[in-house]
């Protein structure tokens, strides 16, 4: 077998919404089922005010427990609010919770991984010491650590949840950033004179979006497990918030007499991280075939 | 390979002070003063001023973390705003169990998770990998509690019910026999159980393609012996890798556990002790996880050295 | 070859980690620890009860517990002295009787001979004088120094006989004596100072402390040098199981003979189940929501009644409980000497509507509500369905949870630190007595730290409740008290909801087990088929 030849390689355009990558994707199955219940959740979180059958925080004690019926097609809860309404509004929160951990997680991530990947050195050690320290705990102590002491609150919980999400994209940017580098054109731009700042806006970041776009993917399916996790110890969002954890945790004294308070929440959770870790894998596959 | 060794443990300690400074300074986001919530809110001014003086809190930063990580090698983590009793003692009773369940987690899941994902393996694309790949999926998109509140239904309400016994089946909470772990086990297990799987399965299709393989059918050896004594091996070490660092997931993941099961392990002692805001015992455990977490991180990179004889640097 | 090997002993380790720590992790329950005394061979097996409750004990130093479940472990280690019974007769318990002494307003009370405390130190006079004189003279006050701060003085007549001072009439004074937080501690155990008394109890009861784990259970042996009758059962294990599911699994599977506070909604199906027996006890206990009348909004009447218009507590109490408590009509519950019945608040959404805008509160005020949580029977749930209620008249309500052992000091937080607007509470009248149920929620003298949380504070009702206490008919103190709810009911201080009914299952094996209506649970005459 040929060994690598150095050659002058040219920039290879790596367009993100092209005709190859999405065309890749969409012959995926597993990726498209993916898709569909991510366009769903986010569509059910947006117009969860408008669509959902009933006011999700209404109570109607003489259906309080009861399972499915015809006006309520998922039951009620242990106050007789519709369940459906209350998990439509659910995935609101947990969409805004999701994509705010992964806007915290990428701001600072990437930052971290680009500076540590690009200028190596004293920096890299520092900032990859700084990571490693983070990624010394288990993921989700961490942020029930956070929100123990910060105090629990939805925007604790927001916080730590995207702030466990750093050393993931630092560590990702970072590999990424080590292997552009590395690349010819860069040496190129350099000679020319361009600044580091310069470079690494114009050629270093563009060609780290793919993986972070794979990541943030999976990333909003961790972020939304590890917020029904704390909603279910009861640090995550307020408990009149409809947030699936926290229906979980107070439909647990009637898992006996009314299961389906406890099973609708779990099962819309399941399928919600499904759907976004289908579509994460299946984005990862269609940008970047070589590395299956 | 003894230097890997060594510098892997080098590199550790930095890691392990890191995240004990971490952990010491936490307590220090707590609104308010510091003293007020490691003696408790209910404690008398001189108490608190006591707590003050023991502990150094007006002492600079790193004199404090000198002094907690002293009094902390004496097992000494203060103690318990709720009950009185030294932090360390209620961690000491507590541990045990929690290794307990993680440890069958992790074998359950190794016993089960690792065969699927050879048999897969071999079998690519076929219904069976299919199957056991969307069960995979859906293994590690479930909440762990919820599979946990699931469990606890079918085994004492739903399996009774159709199989008309007066009780459940298994006990839903508490522990003190093997009945009490099942539950909870096949609860914590189903993640990593999965994740083996995939795994596996990945590492055994990767090996599977190598050419020694092409090699070893080529030269006619029987297809089982191709896979067992070739594939599988090498495809160990990794997997093996997978295993340990499991465990420590799993010590993480037993928070939630605990909690559904009423395991009285190290996890449900924090979130409990998160409830009652009592920050010693918030403090102790989540270093003690935390640092059961590096060590095992620290043994299964050692573990990978020492089987992988081509790792010889970092 | 090497690696297979190396492999194995890494399994083989880590099995043995398994299978090695495969033992029971904490006792099984039916471990009986062996009898204390040297038993004669033809005594049938010791007897162990098992007492499956949501809620441990909150330490052992009788004099500061504020819970129920604190005061049912330890009234078997400890005792007072007099007991009141379940149906509101005072009995002589280590005491014989109480009379009117000689001088003004003095007592004489009796006190039962040949009564050793565990540690040999003999009960007598000198020790109740060293116990009452504890209570009166302790800084920081025990919480329920207030049922005997009236006494002024206590006197020893003679080795079984003491005087009690008061410094006026005070009708109450034996109905307090029964109250679990005067019991009599051994002298020498209260020398050892509080830290000591909470983890270890000294008393004359027919139980001692064998072993507390906290958090999972208290185990009681039984006293072999107790005066009285030898009770049946030889050891009392309270467990604490948190979950109300969990708890009715235990008592299904047998694995427990009691188990506490059972959720409504499974009642009937236990009852349905012929090894077990559900006890029904009305409560006591009245739960309610109070406000603080001197923090805005509550501080108009007004808009305190449009609260109780707001919410339903039929409906709360017909769908949520299943029937199984009592919507208020007064303060107190019915059990209760000086009760009566007042219109109760139906549900009136329009009404309430009405008020509040003749108050001046626009729609979309927000108010912080304070509630427990697995204190009292569906406490957060009751918290959430009221929230909702409310949210219906314009009134937004944030909840906020914290534990019991931080909640009762929020609660009972000075100005100026108090800001709570209002807060879910429930009062157990435990001396059956009115005096309890109103003087310390709504005299004037009782605010923060005491328990009259809302800062009550009407003049007219301070004299009825003045009066009421020195008064000693019976019928003139009923009328008093009857002035004093109809004042209290109007001014609406609080959010009135219902009282607890408290359901108990308990196997049907077991005989003589008491749930008492102040809560308390009464092992001591029980005994095991």
């Amino acid at each position: 077998m040929a060994t690598t030849t150095t050659t002058f390689d040219t920039p290879t355009p790596r367009p993100l919404i092209g005709y190859g990558p999405l065309r890749r994707l969409m012959r995926a199955p597993m990726a498209m089922v993916g898709l569909f219940i991510v366009l769903a959740f986010i569509f059910v979180g947006l117009t969860a005010d408008w669509i959902a059958p009933h006011d999700y925080d209404l109570p109607d004690f003489s259906m309080a427990r009861k399972g499915p019926s015809p006006g309520h097609l998922l039951g009620n809860d242990e106050i007789g609010r519709d369940m459906l309404s209350r998990l439509m509004h659910g995935a609101r929160i947990s969409l805004t919770i999701g994509l705010t951990s992964v806007a915290i997680g990428v701001s600072f991530g990437v930052v971290l991984g680009v500076l540590s990947g690009y200028f190596g050195g004293f920096t890299d050690l520092l900032i990859m010491r700084l990571i490693d320290i983070m990624l010394a705990f288990p993921s989700i102590l961490l942020a029930i650590m956070m929100v123990a002491f910060l105090g629990p609150s939805l925007q604790n919980a927001m916080l730590a949840i995207g702030v466990i999400s750093i050393p993931v994209y630092a560590r990702l940017v970072r590999s990424s950033t080590l292997t552009i580098k590395e690349e010819s054109f860069i040496e190129a731009a350099r000679a020319l004179g361009g600044s580091h700042f310069f470079i690494l806006l114009r050629h270093i970041l563009p060609n780290v979006v793919a993986p972070i776009i794979v990541q943030s993917t999976l990333q909003i399916a961790a972020a939304i497990q590890a917020a029904a996790a704390l909603g279910f110890l009861g640090i995550g969002a307020p408990p009149d918030v409809p947030e699936w954890g926290n229906m979980i945790q107070k439909g647990r004294a009637y898992i006996f007499s009314a299961p389906h308070i406890v099973v609708f929440p779990g099962l819309a959770t399941m399928f919600v991280v499904l759907g976004f870790s289908l579509l994460g894998d299946g984005l990862r596959d269609a940008l970047d075939p070589r590395l299956k | 390979m003894i230097n890997y060794i060594i510098r892997r443990l080098l590199l550790a300690i930095p890691v392990l002070l890191g995240a004990s400074f971490f952990v010491f300074w936490s307590i220090r986001w707590v609104p308010g003063d510091p003293a007020v919530a490691i003696a408790g809110e209910l404690a008398t001014p001189e108490l608190i001023a006591q707590v003050r003086e023991q502990l150094g809190l007006d002492e600079p930063v790193h004199v404090q973390f000198s002094m907690y990580l002293f009094r902390t090698f004496q097992g000494d983590m203060g103690k318990s705003v709720k009950t009185g009793v030294p932090v360390s003692s209620e961690i000491a009773r507590r541990l045990p169990n929690t290794l307990q369940l993680a440890a069958a987690s992790l074998v359950l899941s190794a016993i089960i998770g690792i065969p699927i994902g050879v048999f897969s393996a071999t079998k690519p694309n076929s219904w069976f990998d299919g199957g056991s790949m969307t069960f995979a999926l859906l293994g590690v998109s479930m909440p762990i509690f919820w599979l946990g509140l699931m469990l606890m239904i079918f085994f004492a309400v739903l399996l009774p019910k159709w199989l008309d016994l007066p009780g459940p089946v298994l006990p839903p909470t508490g522990s003190g026999t093997w009945k009490h772990m099942v539950m909870p086990t096949i609860a914590l297990a189903a993640n990593s159980m999965a994740i083996q799987a995939r795994m596996t399965r990945a590492c055994m299709l990767e090996v599977l393609r190598q050419d020694y393989i092409r090699t070893a059918r080529a030269k006619g050896l029987i297809e089982r012996l191709v896979i067992y004594r070739h594939a599988f091996r090498n495809a160990l070490i990794p997997i093996v890798t997978v295993i340990g660092l499991q465990f420590g997931t799993l010590l993480g993941g037993a928070v939630l556990t605990e909690t559904v099961f009423a395991w009285p392990g190290i996890g449900r002692l924090l979130v409990e002790a998160i409830g009652f805001r009592d920050y010693p015992v918030i403090q102790g455990a989540i270093l003690v996880i935390t640092v059961g977490f590096v060590l095992t991180n620290l043994l299964v990179d050692v573990l990978y050295a020492y089987l992988d004889p081509r790792v010889h640097y970092d | 070859m090497k690696q297979k090997t190396r492999l194995l002993i890494g399994v083989l380790v880590l099995l043995s980690l398994v299978l090695g720590a495969c033992q029971p992790a904490t006792p099984a329950p039916d471990d009986t620890p062996p009898p204390a005394t040297p038993v004669p061979t033809d005594v049938p097996e010791p007897k162990t009860l098992t007492i499956v409750s949501g809620t441990d004990v909150e330490h052992f130093n009788i004099r500061r517990v504020t819970s129920s479940p604190s005061f049912s472990v330890l009234e078997h280690i400890y005792e007072t002295l007099f007991y009141m019974d379940p149906e509101g007769n005072l009995e002589p318990l280590l005491a014989e009787s109480i009379e009117a002494g000689e001088e003004d307003f003095s007592f004489l009370i009796k006190l039962r001979q040949g009564v050793q405390f565990t540690d040999g130190t003999p009960f007598n006079a000198e020790a109740v004088k060293i116990n009452l004189d504890w209570i009166l003279e302790t800084e920081p006050a025990p919480v329920f120094a207030f049922l005997i701060n009236r006494i002024e003085e206590v006197l020893i007549v003679d080795e079984y006989t003491v005087q009690l001072n008061l410094g006026s009439d005070f009708a109450p004074l034996a109905a307090h004596l029964s109250h679990g937080a005067i019991a009599m501690i051994s002298p020498k155990a209260l020398e050892q100072g509080e830290e000591w008394l909470n983890g270890n109890a000294v008393g004359t009861g027919p139980y001692v402390l064998e072993n507390w784990q906290p958090d999972e259970a208290v185990t009681l042996a039984r006293n072999p040098d107790y005066w009285g009758d030898a009770p049946a059962i030889d050891t009392v294990i309270f467990k604490v199981v948190k979950e109300d599911g969990a708890r009715i699994v235990e008592i299904e599977a047998g694995t427990a003979d009691v188990a506490v506070r059972i959720p409504p909604a499974e009642a009937g199906r236990l009852a349905a189940n012929p090894n077990i027996d559900i006890i029904e006890t009305p409560g006591l206990r009245t739960i309610y929501i109070f406000f603080n009348v001197t923090e805005e909004p509550f501080t108009d009447v007004r808009v305190r009644q449009a609260v109780n218009y707001a919410v339903d507590v039929e409906a709360i109490v017909r769908d949520l409980f299943e029937g199984a408590a009592r919507v208020s009509d007064a303060p107190i519950a019915p059990a209760v000497f000086g009760y009566s019945a007042q219109p109760a608040y139906a549900r009136d959404v329009e009404k309430a509507k009405a008020l509040l805008a003749d108050a001046g509160i626009p729609a979309g005020t927000t108010v912080v509500l304070y509630h427990p949580t697995g204190r009292y029977i569906q406490d957060a749930l009751v918290a959430d369905a009221v929230r909702a209620q409310i949210r219906e008249i314009g009134l937004n309500v944030e909840l906020r949870t914290l534990e019991w052992p931080q909640y009762v000091p929020k609660v009972r937080e000075t100005k100026p630190d108090n800001e709570i607007q209002f807060a879910m509470l429930g009062w157990g009248t435990v001396t059956m007595d009115a005096d309890y149920g109103l003087f310390a929620l709504f005299h004037s003298s009782e605010h923060p730290p005491g328990f009259n949380g809302a800062f009550y504070d009407n003049p007219e009702v301070d004299r009825l409740l003045d009066e009421a206490r020195v008064v000693l008919d019976p019928e003139a103190r009923r009328q008093l008290y009857a002035e004093a709810i109809e004042i209290i009911w109007e001014d609406a201080p609080w959010l009135f909801l219902y009282s607890e009914l408290q359901l108990t299952a308990v196997r049907s094996n077991v005989e003589g087990f008491i749930v008492h209506p102040d809560e308390s649970l009464i092992a001591t005459f029980a005994d095991k088929r």
